[in-house]
């Protein structure tokens, strides 16, 4: 158990860590008023916003490790509350309808993308850029530029046996990054995505069903992806073809962050949400520095490289000790 | 004319002492051989000489003036041509692209003089008789001719010193040969040629003296024709070569555990029949080329055959893939470990259990019975590595090799193929391996061993089967064949025996 401390996941939790310490230290305020960052409905934002990035990472994060890359989380997002939009409010489908309505069109996804990686052959990176471009294309036309207001039909201040519907999104994220970071280390299936992205031919040659492994990835990643979409259309009571623009990116950055390799083979499930945490923080406290507005983007970028940087940097000196 | 002086090379890499003071002279004009086991060093020595990593401490002496070299760049500058087993870098790239990378023939203001560049390049594929053009794609050129596309690379460099690390694992004799015959006539213009290589027949052939390594030091210098390659290897190892040990007989009425009937695969092999039973080591052995590889792949289900039957305990079988074959209880331990063989993402745990538990299915992996069969297996094969919670790069070749054996081993299969077990291995592995193969045929288990490697075949097989072009040209019996006729069927006789 001492050596799981030693693992990747650790130096990213510090970083998450030193992180919040950083920003309760810098938006300390003066006097006595409360704080405008260290205070549990700040907390309760950032984990209600990081778990849409974070949801859908876990999967990105599967993908990557599986040696290939998946663009489309973004427009699965989007799209998904487009589908949950219609089927709630215009064709009058029960939530709980609509919801897993919209999680088969993360099924359908990932089975696309993965038709399109194995059977026809194209780079992950191909494939999956057309698939988003596809998704966001659907959404669209779908909404002719409308956009469906789930928040008229949701209850207002919605609990759920007590709690409020705001924790949706963070008990997803909690319960999905439990399972499959135990799946991704206890389990066969995680092994094979391991060692399909290591080195596909010998996983080949060591009779892992290389296709089946991979399209399970991908699939999970739609499902994930969709999952996001749904927690964001219920807490943000919207159905809109844009929403989501570009969250690929983010989500495939977190992965980065929190340890998965884009050469495939490396990479941690738990890392990920770390990964989504620590942007999530970022993108809630950065706007609360005065001047910093301008800047928030550029700080994201520099920050991207140099946690991978700083990783390098460690792993290569935890070498050749 | 350049000699080369290695004067008390020494180079660590953390914990581990690649070399530990190496000197030896290498004279202006010589053919000089390298050998060694594997991690003896060589390869950390060719890695100082090319610039890629520079020595601890020591020095290297280029023709009387130390050379101090930081780069790859610099060594080709000042006169040491490399080539590598590997092809050269850019198989996307022309062949004189390839030669002329890195160092472009340039006219005023940086545009390149593609003329001149194909020009030379004609003329140094003409001097080196070698059948390509300067505009064919490099990934399009045979092994052979890639090698010699390397040696025209360091003569475009006026090269002083040519190093070739083992320039011959997948040349046929005739293009070996041709190799040699250029070599020598490099020689003769008085370029210094050092030579690694496994292949002590081809050492003794070329060089006029022979530098053993042993374990990161220097074992001593032979002038080739004052000495045996019996002795050299005693300089290696300090031990004698293997020998063919005596093994049970095989019932030949036995049914046979695998039967191939008439299997043929497009224009990989045609017609192939062989049978194999418990307890049997069946040696195919054949040429680069001659369809064995594709035919112990078709065996094991990575591809289908077009024609014809296989039998697994008088049962048809029809592969569809490696994990049908797995499953049948078929295992492959494939030539290229490096590429088929080895996760380098995974730790050598992960490694040994992979095949196992890839047959089972994805449920959940019970981590104390993984780590008990690996640990045993690690033991059975004596593993030689730091933990099994290392990754498969902290390993020499030899047991890499073991690993990739293990990891099959581990599924306890009926059928065991082995497509060059010891190619690239050290001596002292090569034994082990061998005797891994006859503990397990021991045991029962039906081993079909394909080899381009005489001595092996003939130390292990029950039987051998020779195949060249695509076809099986005759059977020998192991313990009577000799090097002389099995050569013969491989080359051009037509069937004897069988």
């Amino acid at each position: 158990m001492m050596r799981f401390w030693r693992q990747r996941e650790f130096s990213t939790a510090a970083i998450l860590l030193a992180e919040i310490i950083f920003f309760a230290w810098y938006l300390w305020p003066d006097g006595d008023r409360s704080h405008p960052f260290l205070n549990r409905n700040n907390f309760l934002l950032i984990l209600k916003y990081s778990s849409i990035y974070g949801i859908a990472t876990i999967g990105a994060a599967v993908v990557i490790i599986s040696g290939g890359v998946d663009l489309a989380p973004g427009a699965v997002i989007g799209l998904t509350t487009v589908v949950m939009g219609y089927l709630f409010v215009e064709a009058g489908w029960p939530l709980w309808a609509a919801g897993s309505a919209a999680l088969l069109v993360g099924v359908a996804t990932g089975l696309l993308s993965s038709w399109l990686i194995i059977r026809v052959k194209l780079p992950p990176f191909i494939a999956t850029l057309g698939v988003m471009g596809i998704l966001r294309g659907a959404g669209f036309i779908i909404t002719q530029a409308r956009f469906y207001d789930l928040s008229a039909k949701l209850p207002r201040n919605w609990h759920v046996a007590g709690v409020s519907i705001d924790w949706l999104g963070p008990a997803v994220m909690v319960a999905a990054a439990i399972v499959f970071q135990r799946l991704m280390t206890g389990y066969q299936w995680g092994r094979n995505v391991q060692a399909v992205g290591g080195n596909e031919m010998a996983a080949l040659f060591s009779g892992v069903p290389v296709g089946l492994i991979k399209s399970s990835a991908y699939v999970l990643s739609g499902v994930l992806a969709a999952a996001s979409g749904v927690v964001l259309a219920v807490v943000q009571g919207q159905g809109k073809a844009d929403l989501a623009t570009g969250y690929e990116l983010d989500i495939i950055a977190s992965a980065v962050v929190g340890g998965a390799s884009l050469v495939g083979g490396r990479g941690s499930v738990a890392g990920a949400v770390l990964g989504a945490l620590i942007f999530g923080v970022l993108r809630n406290a950065l706007p609360q520095i005065s001047g910093a507005t301008f800047y928030d983007r550029l700080i994201v970028g520099v920050v991207v490289i140099g946690i991978v940087v700083m990783d390098q940097v460690l792993t290569r000196r935890g070498s050749t000790a | 004319m350049a000699s080369l002086d290695f004067i008390d090379v020494r180079k660590s890499f953390g914990a581990v002492q690649a070399l530990r003071g190496v000197s030896f002279r290498v004279e202006s004009g010589e053919t000089h051989a390298v050998v060694g086991e594997n991690g003896a060093g060589k390869s950390t020595l060719l890695k100082i000489l090319a610039g890629i990593t520079r020595p601890d401490a020591g020095s290297v002496k280029l023709a009387e003036q130390v050379f101090d070299h930081a780069s790859p760049r610099e060594a080709l500058a000042g006169g040491i041509g490399m080539v590598f087993q590997e092809r050269l870098a850019f198989p996307n790239l022309s062949v004189a692209a390839n030669i002329f990378a890195g160092r472009e023939i340039t006219r005023a203001g940086g545009r390149l003089d593609h003329g001149a560049m194909r020009a030379r390049t004609r003329e140094l594929l003409n001097e080196l008789r070698v059948p390509v053009g300067p505009d064919d794609p490099m990934e399009h050129v045979s092994a052979a001719n890639a090698q010699l596309v390397q040696v025209a690379r360091a003569l475009a460099f006026d090269c002083r010193v040519l190093v070739l690390d083992e320039p011959t694992t997948s040349l046929t004799d005739a293009e070996v040969d041709h190799l040699f015959r250029i070599l020598l006539e490099l020689k003769a213009r008085g370029v210094t040629i050092l030579f690694v290589s496994h292949r002590l027949p081809e050492v003794f052939r070329l060089c006029e003296r022979i530098t053993v390594m042993r374990d990161g030091g220097h074992a001593g210098t032979f002038v080739t024709n004052e000495t045996t390659p019996d002795a050299i290897v005693r300089a290696m190892v300090g031990r004698e070569p293997p020998v063919r040990l005596s093994r049970p007989a095989v019932d030949p009425s036995a049914p046979p555990v695998l039967s191939v009937r008439n299997l043929s695969r497009g224009h990989k092999f045609h017609d192939v029949s062989l049978d194999v039973r418990p307890g049997e080591i069946v040696g195919v052995f054949g040429l680069v080329g001659s369809g064995r590889t594709e035919l112990l792949e078709t065996l094991f289900g990575i591809a289908q055959p077009t024609q014809g039957a296989v039998h697994l305990r008088g049962q048809p079988l029809v592969l569809r893939s490696a994990r049908d074959a797995s499953r049948a209880g078929i295992a492959l331990v494939p030539e290229d470990r490096q590429r088929l063989g080895l996760h380098f993402n995974l730790n050598i745990r992960h490694n040994l259990s992979l095949a196992a538990a890839a047959r089972t299915g994805l449920g959940r992996i019970d981590t104390r019975a993984e780590i008990r069969a690996s640990e045993e297996m690690a033991r059975s094969l004596a593993l030689r590595m730091p933990s099994l919670r290392h990754e498969p790069d902290a390993l020499s070749g030899g047991n890499q090799q073991k690993c990739v054996a293990g990891k099959w081993l581990t599924t306890s299969p009926v059928v065991l193929l082995l497509d060059e077990p010891t190619k690239g291995v050290d001596v002292g592995a090569k034994f082990e391996i061998h005797n891994l193969i006859r503990a397990r045929a021991a045991e029962g288990m039906a081993c079909l061993v394909v080899s381009s490697d005489l001595p092996e075949v003939l130390a292990l097989a029950d039987r051998i089967l020779v195949m060249r072009e695509g076809r099986l040209r005759g059977e020998l019996p192991g313990t009577t064949a000799t090097e002389e006729n099995v050569m013969a069927l491989a080359t051009h006789d037509e069937a004897v025996g069988a």
